[in-house]
Order: C-alpha cells, then structure tokens, then sequence
C-alpha cells in the first residue's frame, strides 16, 4: 500500500482535490471502455500542470508505484488500466486552450482538452480540426495522440498523427521536453515527436499539443446508401475508391448495428436492410458536386437497394452521430460487446465482409460490425455474455481465425485503437519477434526502469519494482 | 429496476437488476452531460462511476460504503445520463435504488426517522394535512414566524438551505385542490374527458398554474375530472429512498384513475408525470400487469397531450413576448418529452421562441437537492442563467413547479428581467377571458 506521508507530499504538491485514494475512486478510476479488464491503482492523481506532473512522478518513483497515465478512459484496449496498480495520473483538469494562431494554422491546448471542444473552439474562428474519433464528445486530445485515434473523417483527411506539430511532456527520467513546433518544414534530427504519438503513455506524458489547423471544405455532401448484402457494400467501397474518388467519409454499418442505432436515435433508418454505407464528399462546390456524382453512378452500378441524399446540413450531422454511436448502442444487445479493430487494404473489404460472416456462422455468435469502411478499417464486434465461458472462448478463436486472415491479406491488428493490453499477442504475431525487440529496446530508451504504462503493448520481464493487482480484478479478455 | 433476491452485497429488498449494471458498457458518453460530473470531475460522481460502483456491490467487491450512500444522494436524479446512453443504461435510477438501499444500511437516528416518518409516510400522502401544514407557513409569511423553516430542519438538510428555502417560497394562496370542481364541462365542441392529476406542489404552491392547465383542457373541448381523492404521486418518498410509501400512494393512484372514465390522465408536473409512467416498474409484482399496461397507456404531460390531440389556435389571443424554454429534466430525460413544449410556444400568435444554449442542462432543483447541497445547486443554476440572459427573451418558461421555484428564485436573486411562467400560464394568458 501507498504510504500515508505519500498521500500527504503528493496533496501538498498537488492539492487536496487532487489526490484521490478512497477505494470508491480507485474502483472507478481502474477501468478504461474495453471490457473485462479492471485493475486498482493505489492513488489517482490530476495535475494541472507540468511542473505537478514532475512532482507526482518524482514521488511515485521513490514509492516505487508504477505509473499510468489516464485521458477519459475511453480506450478500448485497456491503454489507461492500471494493471501494475499504483498511480494513475489523469489529465483530465489540465483542460485548458491554450492559443488559436491564426496567422500559423495552429491550435495549442493542453493535454486534457476533449476533442470536440477544441474542434468547436477552432471552428468559432473559421477553421478545421479534422481528427473525430467516434468518441470526440468525451475523449481528451492527449488520449488520442497517445492511441493516434483515427475518425470519421480519416479516410481524405488523416489521423492524429497528421495534424500533430509539436508535443510538450514529461519523460520517464522527469525531464520536460519540447518536440517539434511551428514551422510547417522541420527535420531537425531523429523524429521522436512522431514516435511519441501512438506510444499509448509507455514512453512520456504529454502535457500540451500543438496541431495544425485547415480551412473547412466549402461544400460537402452526404449520401446514404442501403444494401440488401453486405458484401455489395464492401464492394462499391472498393469501387469508389478504385475510381480515384477520396471521399471524407464512408463509414459502414450491417444490419446488427442498424437496427441497435435505430433503437436509439430514432431517425428512421431502414430496419431490413443488411448494409448501409453514410458517404460525404467534401471540398470546393465544382469538385464535390462531380464527385457525388461519380459516388451515385457507382452506387447504382453495384445495384445499391436505395440512395438517398441527406436533405441538409443538419441531417448529415444527425447521420454522422447516429454513426457514432454504434459501439454503445450494440451494447443493448448483451452484456458484454466485445469490439475489434481489423484492418485490410481496401479492395479486400468485400471479401473480408465475407469472411466475418463464415465466422460467424462457425462459431455460432451474434456479431455486429461497423466501422470506417473507406479506410480499411472495421470493427467487428461480438455480442455476447461475459459469464458464458463457452461464449468467450468462441469468440476468441472467432477473432483469432479472422485476424490470422487479416494478416495474410497484409492488413493490421489494429487501425486505431492501439494495442494495450488486448492485443499484445496479435501484435507479436503481426510484427514478429524482431519488431517486438526493436519496440522494447525503444521503450528501455526512454524508461529503462520501466516506470511508465508497464504491461501494455508487449510483455516485458516485470522490470516493476512493485505490483499491486487487487484480488478478483483480472485480466480476462 | 427493483429485485428482490439479494443481490451481492446489496440487502434484498430493492436492489439495482444486474443486468442493468452490466449494461454500461463504460464508453462515457454520458460523462459530459452529468452536472454532478460537472460540478467535481470526479469519475465517481459521473454517471459511468455510480454504475461502477452500484456493479462493484453486486459482484462483492465494495461494501454499501456511506461514500455510495453519498454518491446515490449526490445525484440529481435527472436522467440526463438515460437521454444520452445509448446502450439504454439508466444510471438515475440505479441511484434512485440504491438510495432506499442508503436507508437499509445506515438507518437515520430516532429524532431523524421520527419526522421522517412524519412528513413522508402522514404528511405528504395526506392531501388534507398537507394543505393545513401550509397554513402556518402563508401565516408565516404575513407574521414572519419561524414555522417551516424550524420544522424542515430535521429533515437533516444543509445549513445554507434555510435562506434558500425561505427565498424560494413564492407568496401563497390557497391551496386549488378544493377549489377545483370535481367536473369541469368542456367548452365548444367536445373532443373527449380527461382525468387531470393534480400534483402537490401544484395545489400549494402554483395553484394559478393549474387552474390554467383545467382552463386550457376545456377551452381545448375537454372535460375534465379532478379526483378530490388524488394522493401524492409518490415522487418525494422515491427520491427519499422511501420505495414503500411510494408504493402504497401508487396503488392508490391507480384504483382511483382506473375507476374514472376518462380516455386519459393529463398533469402539468413533469416530475409526477414521470412518476406516474414509472408505476409500471415501480409496482412490477405488486399490481396485475394489464392493469399497469393500461394506466401506463392513459398517462400524458399536458404538453404531450396537447400536441397528441392537436392544438387550437382559434380564438387565442395574441402575446408579444419572446420566450425562451427551459427543459425540466423529468419532462425531457425522464420522458422523452421537448418538441412538444417548443412546439405549444410556437404556435401561441405573436410569441417568438428564442432558444438557449443548453435547454435541457438541469437548474438544479432536483427536489430536496436544491436545498441540500445549495451551494452546488447554485452553481449550476448559474449556469442555466447564463444562458437564460444570453437568450435575450423576456420570458422564461418551464413546465415543472420545482425547475419553476428555483428558476423563479435565480432571476430574483440575479435581478435578471425575465417573467418566470409554466407553459400552461403562458398559453393560459392567450386564451379569450372566461
Ligand atoms: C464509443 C467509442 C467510439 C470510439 N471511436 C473511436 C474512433 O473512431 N477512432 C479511434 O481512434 N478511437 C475510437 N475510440 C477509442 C478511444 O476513444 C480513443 O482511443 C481515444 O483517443 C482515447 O482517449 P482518452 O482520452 O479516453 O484516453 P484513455 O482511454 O484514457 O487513454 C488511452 C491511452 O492513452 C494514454 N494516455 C492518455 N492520455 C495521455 C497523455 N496525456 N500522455 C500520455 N499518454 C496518455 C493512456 O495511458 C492509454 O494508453 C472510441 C471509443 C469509444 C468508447
Ligand atoms: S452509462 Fe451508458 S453512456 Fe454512460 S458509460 Fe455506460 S454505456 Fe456509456
Ligand atoms: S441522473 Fe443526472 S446527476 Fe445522476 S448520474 Fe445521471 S446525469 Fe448525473
């Protein structure tokens, strides 16, 4: 246990507020949004600053605690569960905007700054954030830097890491750092700023973020098209694709995920039918009218069941959060929603579709799948029981089978989401003993006692000076 | 909602369902619409949190700590957290469970439960004490005596509560249950009868607005009966973590509503509107199924009921007036109910509807909230101020006593110009005099 005058340097460093150690927090501050893990930390810690960051860490270290560090806990490879207990330090109260520049296209905010607020703020003054996980209403900019979240809009814009143009943070030896900066050219030395987003809170905390900024698309479009199949679905996101056309966004939903939106946004969508594709074209008016065009021509082609245009701005966005809530809401379903991340290149989306299906029906399991069709990206997403062991273990060899798949097809384990704690061993299988070691002398780089986020991403040799694992909360993903 | 096997750590009678606690599937996104999330930051005190900790009871791995206790009280009650989940977790009334759990484990001292006992289980179900015990407190506002203020604190509420409690108190006037005629004809063309339920807080504090409510019914060509008899909806004793009485009042409720012939139940209180939808759920074993289906199926908020039947508009009068609509919780979280309020404003001639940021964000009434914790309820009925002011309206309208009291309070005590009026006051100054 973490000892009294511990508890009392760190509220003298941070504040009472700050520093919570009542089993109550600590119950509630152990989970992230992937199920089955949960794990106690000791103490919880909000900074809200640099220099009390160094100040947690530094006592941290001489209690020997290893450390997590926490956005909103919307992860959903248990990247913020603290499975060495300790401390988590979440950043959450490090909420501030810091400068908008105008004149740089650039917004600079603090770590624990929610993503759709720093969109909103950057859009009161007429410009563009494009990174938007499905999870911007809650997740903080630093969660996604640190997991590189993608988003809706990946596909023509990007990922995180593309708007990312400087980093501030703490390192494991406490020192503070500055990586990148302002000017748009820069290749001044090893890229480590680069390195640092999608490290997943095993090589540094960050505390403050620079991104670059766009002007918004002057015009934009948004198509819905149903399908009677899913793979005709799949297909005619290869054929776009395959016709040079780069929408912003083609995001996919079957019919599981349908109808579970359905039941809570209300809006109509279309019950019976097993896909349906929410496309927008966005950019300067000439251009994006031709482009829908070209979108509708192909949704004909492939023999698409219905295509609709949305009547306005403000039923595309209706469109685009009823997406959003496609994970939660297939949570209605059962008790536990155990959700992937496979990836393939684009023109295997229908055969991959195809696949899930046989799966499916092999291992006899309720499966629901969305995601970000236009990259590649999918989220198969098993509905099941987490007290039916039989269950569990169908669906992981479900996953198992389908990732064995994705990987001959050259796709990735993981589009997005990162790597954690649930899929370490995916990872291994994905990169090979070789790429494990490369990653893990990184980390010994940058953490040699192994202080920061130990247990995620690869399996060390415990280099943790103390475990804590509480009994009955374990791992059982 | 309720079980009565036990559950984990939980005492038997009325603990959450587990699957209801499994459902949250911790995506937070009801994080940024809890105000108690808002107030501290503290995940505990985020609706995600309660779920965790109510989950962590039910699997033994926490006691009924008094820090769950407080979390169950601490939350507002306010559903805003059931309108944004998507995976249909209702963390509200998990919490609403867990506080008759709060009184299972730690029982309240003799004086406490003694008044206790006295106000929720005599007072509150007996329309006729209930009137009287008002007496003292007009007396008390023309004499200035201490009554209600020295009689509520042994409800163990907060010490800054008094003035609040005090100040919020609009002038009374008698109470409207005995005034209301038990039969009130239907005007113009006849469209039906309708059984009205007449809340507590309406009769003593806001009688005007429901005699706007009865007004409007019949103008609208309803007739409208009002059950002397009317009890308590049960809300206050729910909130209290008193589910027994609340069931005994429903019971009640609903053999005096299912013995009227009327095609519905209309009421203008949003908080016992929501209570009354409740009932279904709130007397699962204790009352035959088609009996709740059918009470359930007669329920409506006045607004709701309004625009079901369709609104008309001849013969009201013009109101030039911009308005701006606050939603109380129980109307939109608890019923899914905030079109048809807008909608109403809309088309009264001459109103013009300016929205506010935030309309649905709660006032911080929440019952007895307001008073225990008055400093937090301030807080974030200074936030629904802001966005009242930057409204610009002139009148701000509600459809709740209590979001009425304390918003009416707020604009007071913050000298801000605003009218604060039910919905049924609003459409009640357009329609032609009697
Ligand atoms: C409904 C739902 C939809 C989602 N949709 C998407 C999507 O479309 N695209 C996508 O990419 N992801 C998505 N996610 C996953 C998740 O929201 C993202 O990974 C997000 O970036 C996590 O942010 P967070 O603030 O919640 O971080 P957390 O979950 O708290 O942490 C995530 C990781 O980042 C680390 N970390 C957090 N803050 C810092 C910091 N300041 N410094 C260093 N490390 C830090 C943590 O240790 C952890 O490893 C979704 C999740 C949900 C629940
Ligand atoms: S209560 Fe609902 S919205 Fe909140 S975390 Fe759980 S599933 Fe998500
Ligand atoms: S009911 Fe209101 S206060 Fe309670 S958890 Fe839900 S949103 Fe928060």
């Amino acid at each position: 246990m973490i000892s009294s005058t511990a508890i009392a340097h760190l509220k003298e460093k941070l504040g009472d507020a700050n520093v919570l150690h009542e089993k109550e927090d600590l119950l509630t501050l152990g989970y992230d949004s992937t199920p089955g893990v949960h794990h106690l930390p000791e103490v919880v810690v909000y900074p809200t600053s640099s220099e009390q960051v160094v100040a947690a860490m530094e006592i941290a270290e001489r209690e020997g605690l290893p450390l997590t560090p926490r956005g909103s806990g919307t992860g959903l490879s248990g990247g913020s569960v603290p499975v060495k207990g300790g401390m988590v330090l979440c950043l959450t109260r490090m909420n501030r905007i810091l400068e908008i520049d105008e004149e740089n296209l650039t917004a600079t905010a603090e770590a624990g700054v929610i993503t759709l607020d720093l969109f909103n703020a950057v859009a009161a003054k007429g410009l563009f954030y494009p990174p938007d996980p499905g999870s911007q209403k809650i997740s903080t900019l630093g969660g996604n830097v640190a997991e590189n979240a993608g988003g809706l809009r990946g596909l023509k814009y990007g990922v995180t890491r593309d708007y990312v143009m400087a980093l501030k943070g703490v390192l494991a030896d406490r020192s503070l750092i500055a990586t990148g900066g302002k000017s748009v050219k820069d290749v001044a030395g090893y890229g480590f700023k680069d390195l640092l987003v999608g490290s997943e809170g095993t090589l540094g905390i960050i505390t403050e973020i620079t991104v670059k900024l766009i002007p918004p698309p002057q015009d934009k479009r948004t198509i819905l098209a149903y399908f009677d199949d899913v793979r005709t679905a799949g297909e005619a996101v290869s054929r776009i694709i395959a016709a040079k056309i780069i929408p912003s966004t083609m995001e996919i939903m079957d019919r599981a995920v349908i109808n579970c939106v359905e039941d809570y946004v209300k809006i109509g969508l279309p019950r019976q039918m097993a896909a349906l594709l929410l496309i927008e074209v966005d950019g300067h008016p000439a251009p994006v009218a031709e482009e829908a065009a070209g979108v509708r021509k192909i949704l004909e082609e492939v023999k698409a069941a219905e295509i609709h245009v949305a009547r306005d701005a403000e039923h595309a966005a209706g469109l685009a959060a009823a997406r959003r809530t496609a994970l939660s809401a297939l949570a209605r379903v059962s008790p536990t929603t155990l959700l992937e991340d496979a990836t393939v290149p684009r023109s295997r989306l229908a055969e991959t579709f195809g696949e899930i299906e046989r799966l499916r029906e092999k291992y006899q399991l309720k499966v629901g799948t969305f995601g970000h069709a236009g990259d590649g990206n999918l989220h198969p997403t098993v509905l099941c029981d987490e007290r039916d062991h039989d269950e569990m273990a169908r669906a992981h060899a479900f996953y198992n089978e389908l990732y064995e798949q994705v990987l001959a097809w050259g796709g990735t384990v993981s589009g997005e989401h990162g790597i954690g704690l649930a899929k370490k061993e995916y990872l291994a299988r994905q990169i090979g003993p070789g790429g494990v070691q490369v990653m893990k002398r990184i980390k010994q780089t940058f953490d040699p006692q192994g202080l920061l986020n130990p247990g995620k991403i690869f399996d060390e040799g415990d280099p943790c000076t103390k475990a804590h694992v509480e009994e009955g909360f374990r791992v059982s993903h | 909602m309720s079980h009565t096997e036990p559950l984990g750590n939980f005492k038997s009678e009325d603990a959450p369902h587990y699957d209801d606690v499994l459902q949250c599937m911790r995506c937070g996104f009801c994080l940024p619409t809890c105000p108690t999330y808002a107030l501290t930051g503290r995940e505990r005190s985020s609706p995600r949190g309660r779920v965790a900790l109510a989950r962590a009871v039910a699997e033994k791995k926490l006691e009924f700590t008094p820090a769950i206790k407080e979390e169950a009280f601490f939350c507002l009650d306010c559903r805003a957290c059931t309108s944004a989940c998507p995976s249909g977790v209702r963390a509200g009334e998990v919490m609403e469970v867990c506080r008759s759990q709060a009184h299972a484990f730690y029982p309240l001292g003799k004086m406490g439960k003694a008044f206790r006992e006295f106000i929720l289980q005599k007072m509150v179900p007996s329309p006729d004490l209930l009137e009287t015990s008002m007496l003292p407190t007009r007396l008390y506002q023309r004499l200035g005596i201490q009554w209600l203020v020295r009689h509520l604190k042994v409800l163990k509420l907060g010490p800054e509560w008094m003035e609040k409690a005090e100040g919020m108190l609009p002038r009374l006037e008698k109470p409207l249950r005995p005034q209301l005629p038990l039969l009130t004809p239907a005007r113009g063309e006849k469209r039906g009868k309708v059984g009205f339920f007449l809340g507590c807080v309406m009769t003593l504090m806001y009688p005007n607005v429901s005699r706007n409510t009865v007004r409007v019914l019949s103008h609208q060509g309803f007739e409208v009966v009002t059950p002397r008899e009317t009890k308590c909806c049960g809300a206050p004793h729910l909130s209290e973590g008193d589910r027994e009485t609340a069931r005994q009042l429903a019971l009640f409720n609903l053999d005096l509503f299912l013995a009227q012939d009327v095609d519905y139940i209309v009421t203008d209180c949003a908080g016992c509107g929501a209570a009354l939808k409740e009932y279904e759920e709130l007397l699962e074993e204790r009352a035959e199924h088609d009996r709740l289906a059918r009470f359930r199926s007669k329920i409506r908020d006045v607004s709701e009921f309004l625009m079901e039947v369709g609104l008309r508009t001849e013969g009201l009068q013009e109101i030039t007036a911009s308005v701006t609509y606050h939603e109380p919780c129980h109307l939109c979280h608890a019923q899914g109910i905030s079109a048809q309020p807008r909608r109403i404003i809309r088309q009264i001639p001459g109103v013009e509807l300016r929205e506010m940021a935030e309309a649905s964000w709660c006032c911080g009434s929440a019952a007895t909230w307001g008073l225990k914790y008055a400093e937090d309820s301030r807080k974030v009925l200074d936030r629904k101020l802001e966005n009242v002011k930057a409204s610009g309206a002139e009148i701000l309208v509600t459809a709740n006593p209590g979001c009425q009291l304390q918003l009416a309070w707020g604009v007071r005590e913050a000298s801000l110009p605003q009218d604060v009026l039910h919905l049924m006051e609003l459409l009640g100054r357009a329609l032609p005099p009697d």
